[in-house]
Formats: C-alpha cells, sequence, structure tokens
C-alpha cells in the first residue's frame, strides 16, 4: 500500500505548480534586446510622422476617476446605456481594426452587448446592440485629409493614439517631458515617454505615453492623479497585429429589424441640436458619448459668449457662460449634463454651487449657470467663478 | 501525472493494465464497459432526465411567453429577449444566458455532488470497489459520466430552444452583437459553439462537485455545498473589494461567451476559460485522487 502522505501528493503539487507557472508568466521577459537610446524630442518626433496604417488590436481602457461605479451584475445587457459617465468608470475593453485612415472600425466590448463604430469612406455607421439601433452619418467630402475624424467619432475608448496626439500638444514649458526605462506593451519593446507637469497646482501628476520602438505607434497612454496609487486612467493595447485587417470588418448595412437613424451634419460640423433632440431617446447613449467628446476636444466658439479662460499650461480653469446667455445651445449645458443621472448622483453641494470632482477633473456649476472646468483643486474653480 | 497505475482496489489483489480489454472473467472489467455503465446508468435516471427536461423547459417557457404578450421594448430584461419575436433562433441563446447563473450549476451539481457520494449513500460503493473496479479507474469514470451530463445540459438547452423558436417564430438571418447578419446555419453554429463554451465553463464546477462528493457519504450535502460554491464564486465575483481574485474565481468567464457572437468571433475568453477551467479540473482532480485512495469505505 502506498503510504497516505503519498497519496495527497499530486494535491500539493498541482497548485504548487500552477502557482510557480503563474509567478513564471507574471516576469516580464527581460531577455529582449533594449531599444537604442532616444531623446524625448526624437520619441516625439517618431509620433509626429506616424499616420494611421493597418493594424487590427485589442484596447484595455481602466479608470479610477472616483466616479461611483456601475453595477454590472446578472445576465442583462449591462449597464444603462444612456450614461456618459459609464465610459469613465470600470473597465472597458475595445477592439480596433484600421486600415488606412479611411477604414476604421471599433467595438466597445460590453458585457452581452457591442457598441459598434464602422467607417468606410466617407460613411459612417455606429450600431449599439443593446436597443439595436443603427446611427449613419455621411463625413464632409474633405474629411479624409488630415483631421481623421472617422477615427475619433467612435473614440468613446480612445485609441491610445488619438489620446497620445492630444495629451502630447500640451508640452511646452510648464511640462517636464523624459524618456524613461523602456516598457513592453502588448508584447512589444516600447519606449515610456513621461510628461511630468512643473506645476505644483495641477490635479494631474504625469502622462506616460508607450510609443513603440518600431513604428512609433502609441501603445498605451497613462495618467497618473495626484496622491492616488493606482493611474487615474489608462488605456493600452492588450494585443496588437500591424497588418490589415480582413477587409469584410469594414462592411457593415444595418441589420434588419434595427432602427435606423440619419445624423446630418450641418456644415458647422456639428449636430448640436440633434444632440439635445435625441440625448434623452434611445439612441441616446452614442449622442452622449459625442457631446462629452467634442466638448473635451474645442469648446464651442458659436454663438454668444466665448468661453473664459484663466490660468494657463496645467493650471488653465475654462468657464462656459450660463445657458441663456447662449441660446444657440452650443455648450453642453449645465442642464444636459445634470440629466445624466449618474453625473447628478456624483455631484456635491459646494460654497457657490454643485461640484463634480474626479482625481484629474473637476467641474463646478454655479448656482447662476455658469460652469468652470480644470485639472486643478476646487478652490481654484471658485476662485474662477467668483472672478 | 497517471494515476493509474498507482493504486489497485482493495481485496483485488493483482495489478492490470486499465483501459485494455479484459480477456478473462477474472479481470477486472474493462473501462470501456465500466463507462458504458455508468452513462447508461446516469441517463436512465429519473432524476437526470427530469434534469434535463426542467433545463429544456426554460426555452419553451420564454418562448411561450414571448409569443403570448406584447413586444418588448428594447434594453430591458435578459438580453436578446427583444429579438425574439424577429428571429426564433434567438430563443436558444436567450434561454442559455438565463440559464447560466443558477440553473445549469444546479444541475451539474446535483450531478457531480451525486458521483461517490451516491454510490456511497446507497452502500453500493464497495461493491463497486470490489467488482474490482479500482478506485482511480471509478473516480475517473464518475468524472467523465459529470462530464458527459455537462455536454448534454447546455445541448438540451440549445436545442430545445431552436426548436421551439423555429416553430413559433420565424427564423431568418441572426443578427451578431456586432451588428453583422449571418445566416440560420451559421447562427446555429454559434449556438453549439455557446454551448460549448457552457460545457467548458462547468467542468471547474463537476470537478469541485466531484471532490466533496469524495468527502462524504451523504449525497444531498454534496450537492449542496456545490452549489452553494458555484453562488458564493458568482457573489465574489461582483465585489470590487476582491478584484485581485476575479481572475480565479471558476465563475468568472460564464458570461464570456458573448464573444462568440461577436464578428469576428472573440476567441480570447475561449481560452481564458479553458485554461481557467483546466486548472480548476487539475486542482480538484488531484485532492479528490488524494481523499478517495485514502478513504475507508464502509459502505
Amino acid at each position: 500500500m502506498t503510504p497516505t502522505w503519498l497519496r495527497w501528493m499530486p494535491a500539493v503539487a498541482v497548485p504548487a505548480v500552477i502557482a510557480a507557472g503563474v509567478l513564471a508568466g507574471s516576469v516580464p521577459a527581460s531577455a529582449r534586446d533594449p531599444l537604442p537610446d532616444k531623446t524625448p524630442a526624437q520619441v516625439l518626433a517618431m509620433i509626429a510622422p506616424h499616420t494611421t496604417k493597418a493594424l487590427s488590436g485589442t484596447v484595455e481602457q481602466t479608470s479610477e476617476l472616483g466616479l461611483p461605479d456601475v453595477p454590472q451584475i446578472g445576465p442583462t445587457s449591462g449597464p444603462a446605456a444612456g450614461s456618459i459617465a459609464e465610459l469613465l468608470t470600470g473597465p472597458h475593453t475595445a477592439r480596433v481594426y484600421v486600415d488606412g485612415p479611411a477604414k476604421v472600425r471599433v467595438q466597445i466590448m460590453d458585457r452581452m452587448g457591442e457598441r459598434d463604430a464602422v467607417r468606410q469612406g466617407s460613411e459612417v455607421w455606429l450600431y449599439n446592440s443593446k436597443d439595436n439601433t443603427a446611427t449613419h452619418l455621411t463625413l464632409p467630402g474633405n474629411a479624409s485629409g488630415k483631421e481623421d475624424r472617422g477615427s475619433r467619432m467612435p473614440g468613446s475608448v480612445a485609441t491610445p493614439e488619438q489620446l497620445a496626439a492630444r495629451m502630447l500638444e500640451k508640452v511646452d514649458a510648464s511640462t517636464d517631458v523624459a524618456v524613461r526605462e523602456d516598457v513592453e506593451v502588448a508584447g512589444r519593446a516600447a519606449y515610456n515617454l513621461v510628461v511630468t507637469p512643473r506645476s505644483q497646482a495641477t490635479l494631474v501628476e504625469s502622462v506616460a505615453v508607450a510609443v513603440d520602438g518600431e513604428s512609433g505607434l502609441p501603445l498605451s497612454v497613462e495618467v497618473r492623479a495626484r496622491g492616488q496609487q493606482e493611474p487615474a486612467f489608462r488605456t493600452a493595447f492588450s494585443s496588437l497585429k500591424l497588418e490589415a485587417p480582413d477587409a469584410s470588418v469594414f462592411n457593415f448595412t444595418p441589420p434588419p429589424g434595427a432602427t435606423v437613424k440619419e445624423l446630418a451634419l450641418p456644415s458647422s460640423g456639428y449636430a448640436k441640436r440633434d444632440l439635445g433632440k435625441y440625448g434623452k431617446g434611445a439612441a441616446g447613449s452614442w449622442k452622449d458619448e459625442q457631446g462629452k467628446l467634442e466638448k473635451d476636444r474645442r469648446p464651442p466658439a458659436a454663438a454668444g459668449r466665448a468661453p473664459s479662460v484663466t490660468g494657463f499650461g496645467w493650471e488653465t480653469v475654462v468657464g462656459f457662460p450660463a445657458r441663456a446667455n447662449s441660446p444657440a445651445a452650443g455648450a453642453p449645458s449645465v442642464d444636459m449634463l445634470l440629466n445624466d443621472p449618474l453625473l447628478r448622483q456624483a455631484t456635491v453641494a459646494v460654497p457657490g454651487g454643485r461640484a463634480i470632482s474626479t482625481s484629474l477633473l473637476n467641474v463646478l456649476l454655479t448656482d447662476d449657470g455658469r460652469m468652470f472646468v480644470g485639472s486643478v483643486p476646487l478652490e481654484r474653480l471658485q476662485a474662477a467663478a467668483a472672478r | 501525472m497517471s494515476h493509474s497505475d498507482q493504486v489497485s482496489a482493495p481485496g483485488a489483489g493483482t495489478r492490470t493494465n486499465p483501459g485494455r480489454e479484459g480477456s478473462s472473467p477474472r479481470q477486472r472489467p474493462s473501462s470501456r464497459s465500466l463507462l458504458a455503465s455508468e452513462l447508461k446508468q446516469l441517463f436512465r435516471r429519473r432524476r437526470t432526465q427530469a434534469l434535463l427536461l426542467a433545463l429544456a423547459a426554460i426555452p419553451v417557457m420564454i418562448a411561450v411567453v414571448v409569443r403570448l404578450s406584447t413586444a418588448v421594448p428594447p434594453g430591458r430584461g435578459p438580453a436578446f429577449l427583444d429579438r425574439i419575436t424577429q428571429n426564433g433562433l434567438f430563443v436558444g441563446v436567450t434561454a442559455l444566458i438565463v440559464a447560466v447563473p443558477l440553473f445549469l450549476p444546479l444541475t451539474i451539481g446535483v450531478v457531480a455532488g451525486d458521483t461517490i457520494a451516491g454510490e456511497a449513500g446507497h452502500g453500493t460503493l464497495r461493491y463497486l470497489l470490489v467488482a474490482p473496479a479500482g478506485r482511480v479507474r471509478l473516480l475517473l469514470v464518475k468524472y467523465v459520466g459529470a462530464v458527459a451530463f455537462c455536454v448534454s445540459a447546455p445541448l438540451a438547452v440549445a436545442l430545445a430552444g431552436a426548436g421551439i423558436g423555429a416553430a413559433l417564430f420565424p427564423v431568418g438571418p441572426v443578427t451578431l452583437l456586432s451588428g453583422d447578419v449571418v445566416e440560420p446555419g451559421e447562427a446555429l453554429n454559434r449556438m453549439l459553439l455557446i454551448a460549448a463554451y457552457q460545457t467548458v465553463s462547468l467542468l471547474g464546477l463537476s470537478a469541485i462537485g466531484l471532490f466533496l462528493s469524495t468527502l462524504t457519504d451523504v449525497p444531498v450535502g454534496a450537492m449542496a455545498a456545490t452549489i452553494v460554491l458555484s453562488v458564493a464564486s458568482q457573489v465574489m465575483d461582483q465585489l470590487p473589494q476582491l478584484e485581485w481574485l476575479h481572475p480565479w474565481l471558476f465563475s468568472h468567464y460564464w458570461f464570456g461567451f458573448a464573444d462568440l457572437l461577436r464578428q469576428p468571433i472573440g476567441w480570447d475568453s475561449f481560452t481564458s476559460n479553458a485554461m481557467l477551467q483546466a486548472g480548476y479540473i487539475a486542482v480538484f482532480g488531484a485532492l479528490a485522487y488524494g481523499r478517495f485512495v485514502s478513504k475507508d469505505v464502509l459502505s
């Protein structure tokens, strides 16, 4: 008879082997040849001429912004899609397919659902599987020019590429830029470009961009906030193939039974009225996200008073005038923001109005309807409002 | 690691090569005949048939309710519920989604928890070992029996769903999550893939059930413990405080089969799930081995 302890050996050995395997797998492979040294400017230059090539990959995004989490429980098709805050909380995974600037497809893989954005030429389709709605828009003729709107349109889970370009615009005298030790993202060696604000008054501690050593494609973007261990925001390729995806990926026709909406793009390039109109409707999620993104991208210089800007560099505070003064409703109005259930929940009463505090961005909604936004402590927003 | 030649049943005395046809009646019954009799016994049981029938009743119930009620607003209820009226094949998918959190683990818990403890409870375990079958072989055969049930349970849901859906609703091209449309044949393929995904998902739970079943002579205890563990694992998967633990919970990828409904198919979750379940099979298989071969079989 085999002794008893021998019979329990497998039960001890198997977990040990698995643990050893997991540990071995988690140690980064250091055998890789180090990349040739480059200065920050050289790394930046690698990105600058980088145009959208063919690629297919998976992007994973995590945020720790201090916003309440959206619970995702049970077999339903996930959280209420109507919230713009949903994309800023919790993890998201998206598959990205790019074949030149005119062929782009982004699939945000939700639990039991998916949001798609497909661009082929000037045709753009947005599809949401939760409510089975498809939205079609035709880009203006010059859209295939330098600014690649098609790839931005779906940018709800922004690709590292888009984010990097946006972030690096901020590089100026107020900022320290350095190339740190190489990192490995999606199995590729990458330069680690770290941007650190010189100012102490901003909430941003550092922004790290991993730049692929071969192609110059930004592979990951990580934003750290002051006084927070976890990165406040991180988006990175988890897998990446630099080859053209199957052409059929870019073919999209709305499925039978889907609600199809036509979204007209006015010559000004903004469908603001449509934003408001559809904001609460079934198809609201996409529009809300776009509205949010457009707000991020360019403050509307439309009708009425332009937004006020105080401070510079990382300490910039942007103030939006009250809605009543800009009837064109160009600005993302306070009302619209407060209609978002998650955001309303996230606001807290502060002297002079209500505030949304995240680890990277503070928003102050004053009692008289103005809105102040900046990556600065709340006191600075209040000071700007009082000015 | 091969267990097969390490232990022989008490009273058997001689070691033989398992897996080979026994030529003389004095040798052990062949593994194949042992397996065949185990499967026959499993699927002839009223209880097993009732479990499969209950599972098949889920899509039937869903289909009948949807058929009799007014249109479901999109985005409410389980995923795809609103699509059923347009396409009957979605009945199977919706039913599979509904069955994942509780019904499937429940039935697997009953079958896997019964494997060894059931024989012990009936007082037949002793005779099985005297037969002589060998403990390791008996354990393997019992696990294969549980696996066979893991295969048949999701299949029962999927096929009953496809059948009742085709009977009550029109069948046509199916819209995937990505908005792409596939033909009914391809859709059926995807549904079978989802059933296969579910089978893989349940293998780890079966191994846990097998181990728990070796611990006790009371089958109900092992069944209940298995089911409770499956629920506990899903609850823990929802707690953000245990985020580090999530990838290690056997229920973590249970809903990952949505990736099979995308275009192109995402295989990542299938692979991760298979690896995780293989780990659970290895760990709890080894535990069950350790427990069962050193157990005093008295009943």
